[in-house]
């Protein structure tokens, strides 16, 4: 028999280093002991041994070739287990898979990108790989909303961010406390200073499936093209190859098409937002 | 064509042992009288010597074939290690295979596993190295109806060897494949030149089962090929008929187990001592948590639209992916439903379906 990669081995990587994002979310810094190379948006799978796997899609950019890293929240079996991580600890990865976002067409665009909670992770990959292009964009912006400060991811890096001139970045929350001064309210309220040309603009959104609903929309409201949005569908990829068929999106898996879509792609297709 | 007798098929399969762990279908009933009495199903045993119990022709087995080929439970991960596991295991030698299983279960089956973006090392090692002898059907039960999802009740495709039961033995077929042909070498001391008389037989046996199997389909106006093709999902996806159909629903998922298209799988990883291994097991989009994500969003909470999904997965994503429907008629799951949902009476339903909203 001609030979065959074992598409469902994981790779052993070494945990490096365990960020505390905030209470719910932890970033973990790893090395695969084979080099994993992914385009940005692109998903892997982590295993904990014994335990089982979960995708995620690396939160680091590509440019970063040892190492990579994944921002997870706290919500399972699986990732109750990542957030137990230390240093020198053992996990698996098997990927990537899927297509992530076409970087490349990006050139010469305006583009916003639109993230919400746990959905920053995929774009702070996304927002490095911007930085690595700077001065390809034509003009970047960045809205952020979270349910309160202290859910806020990478709170050091928007800081830096925010000082960047190729960027333009606003961020929000449901509910402030004290220690916050910026914009009080859903992401879809900071969208109307975006100032570009929404009819040739790239609208990159991701979060969760409610706030990925209304910024949609907003998007489309304001101008942007059906053609010119993508989505990061998150459906319960776990083969990764299109064939235990859990992640299913009428005619697509978003393991294997996805996860990213344009929303011209996926719009009629029942069940997106569930 | 050649011919072979029930004695010399006993020393063929005796024979085959040594390379294969040969499986053939065998029927428990108290006096193996026919017609079949109600209830008596066929199963695949693991083949020592020959024995009365076991039935070459009839109809398929309930376990559908795909067993042999994607296991209910199989270790697909051993650590981190780069070897594939137990594909050096002894391939199967299955006999008894029919039409439904081949044409169509196949068609799915290979589609899933065996594409050319991601090949799966197990499946394509079992479709590599298990031998097919396959068998016409030499009657039709009540829950018969692959005519109307395109099949024939004989073998056409997918198969080394075909027999076909006639007098006292049978009609080989041997494919036009290399390997069939080295089988057929090898055991030539067992085989006769088949006589005209007896492929007449065969002919006629053929036509027998074809209409017993139209009658099937007229007495329960299971809705042709043709009809099929009209957009049947689409036109009823809002319509009564899911909630209606899925009234008596268990959610025990035995009409996927037992379907010979259904693939869908779960990874499960365990932990042996301190080595982590990776089992594939089959899973069933009729469970309530099967698309949940951990997160909790759940595209489809409620029952009805997960049958909804079943039918939308065998009708309309499989035709327009791979053009062709993801339903064999072989009635399996008819037969193993507790709630007697029937996929006949919904697919009849779905073809009058005036799209009614709930």
């Amino acid at each position: 028999m001609e030979r065959i990669n074992n598409p469902y081995r994981p790779i052993e990587a070494e945990v490096l280093k365990v960020i505390t994002e905030t209470p719910t979310i932890k970033t973990i810094h790893f090395k695969p002991k084979e080099p994993i190379r992914f385009a940005t948006g692109q998903f892997v799978e982590i295993t904990i041994p014994g335990v089982g796997e979960a995708p995620f899609t690396p939160s680091s950019p590509p440019s970063e070739k040892e190492t990579m890293q994944v921002s997870v929240m706290k919500v399972g079996k699986v990732t109750d287990k990542i957030h137990e991580l230390k240093k020198g600890d053992a996990i698996g990865v098997r990927g990537p898979f899927g297509n992530g976002y076409p970087v490349d067409e990006f050139k010469g665009k305006e583009i916003l990108v639109v993230g919400g909670g746990c959905g920053f992770a995929p774009l702070r990959s996304l927002m490095y790989e911007f930085f690595d292009r700077s001065g390809q964009l034509k003009k970047l912006f960045f809205r952020g909303g979270c349910k309160t400060p202290k859910e806020l991811v990478y709170h050091d890096e928007t800081k830096e961010w925010a000082k960047r001139k190729d960027l333009n970045l606003k961020l929000t929350v449901d509910a402030a406390d004290s220690s916050w001064k910026g914009n009080v309210g859903v992401v879809t309220t900071i969208l109307d200073d975006v100032k570009m040309d929404y009819k040739k603009g790239i609208g990159v959104v991701c979060g969760p499936p409610i706030m990925m609903k209304f910024a949609t929309k907003k998007l489309l409201h304001m101008g942007f093209k059906e053609d010119n949005i993508y989505l990061s569908m998150e459906k319960n990829m776990s083969c990764g190859i299109g064939k235990c068929g859990h992640c299913r999106l009428g005619t697509y898996y978003a393991c294997k098409d996805g996860p990213v879509f344009k929303y011209s792609e996926i719009k009629k297709l029942p069940e997106i937002w569930d | 064509m050649k011919y072979i007798t029930f004695h010399n098929l006993a020393k063929l399969l005796d024979a085959l042992k040594e390379d294969y762990r040969v499986f053939v279908p065998v029927k428990k009933s108290e006096s193996g009288d026919y017609p079949i009495k109600k209830g008596a199903q066929r199963f695949y045993k693991e083949y020592d010597k020959f024995s009365d119990d076991i039935i070459i022709g009839e109809v398929r087995p309930f376990e559908p074939l795909k067993a042999f080929f994607v296991s209910a439970r199989e270790k697909v991960a051993d650590n981190f290690s780069p070897e594939v596991p137990h594909t050096k295991d002894k391939p199967f030698a299955l006999v008894g295979v029919k039409n439904c299983d081949l044409k169509q279960g196949f068609k799915v089956q290979d589609h899933v596993f065996n594409n050319h973006d991601f090949q799966d090392p197990f499946y394509i090692k079992n479709r590599e190295e298990n031998l097919i002898i396959a068998a016409d059907c030499t009657c039709a039960i009540d829950t018969c109806f692959c005519l109307a999802t395109g099949n024939q009740p004989y073998p056409e495709e997918n198969f080394d060897i075909n027999l076909s039961s006639v007098g006292d033995g049978f009609i080989v077929e041997a494919a036009p494949t290399r390997r069939a042909q080295k089988f057929m070498d090898k055991y030539h001391s067992l085989f006769d030149i088949a006589k005209d008389y007896q492929l007449n037989e065969r002919k006629e046996q053929r036509q027998k089962v074809i209409k017993k199997v139209e009658e099937n389909i007229k007495e329960n106006n299971i809705p042709s090929y043709d009809t099929l093709k009209e957009d049947i999902i689409k036109k009823n996806w809002d319509s009564d008929v899911w909630l209606d159909e899925s009234k008596t629903c268990v959610e025990c998922a035995a009409c996927t187990i037992i379907c010979p298209t259904c693939h869908c799988f779960l990874l499960y990883d365990q932990k042996d001592k301190e080595k982590m291994e990776r089992l594939r097991i089959w899973d069933s989009c009729m469970i309530k948590d099967y698309a949940r994500v951990a997160g909790g969003a759940n595209p489809r909470p409620k029952l009805w639209m997960r049958l909804r999904n079943r039918f939308e997965k065998k009708f309309d994503f499989f035709p327009k992916v791979g053009g062709f429907y993801a339903c064999t008629g072989c009635g399996r799951c008819i037969s193993a439903c507790p709630a007697m949902i029937d996929i006949r009476e919904v697919l009849v339903r779905l073809v009058k379906g005036n799209g009614k909203n709930k």
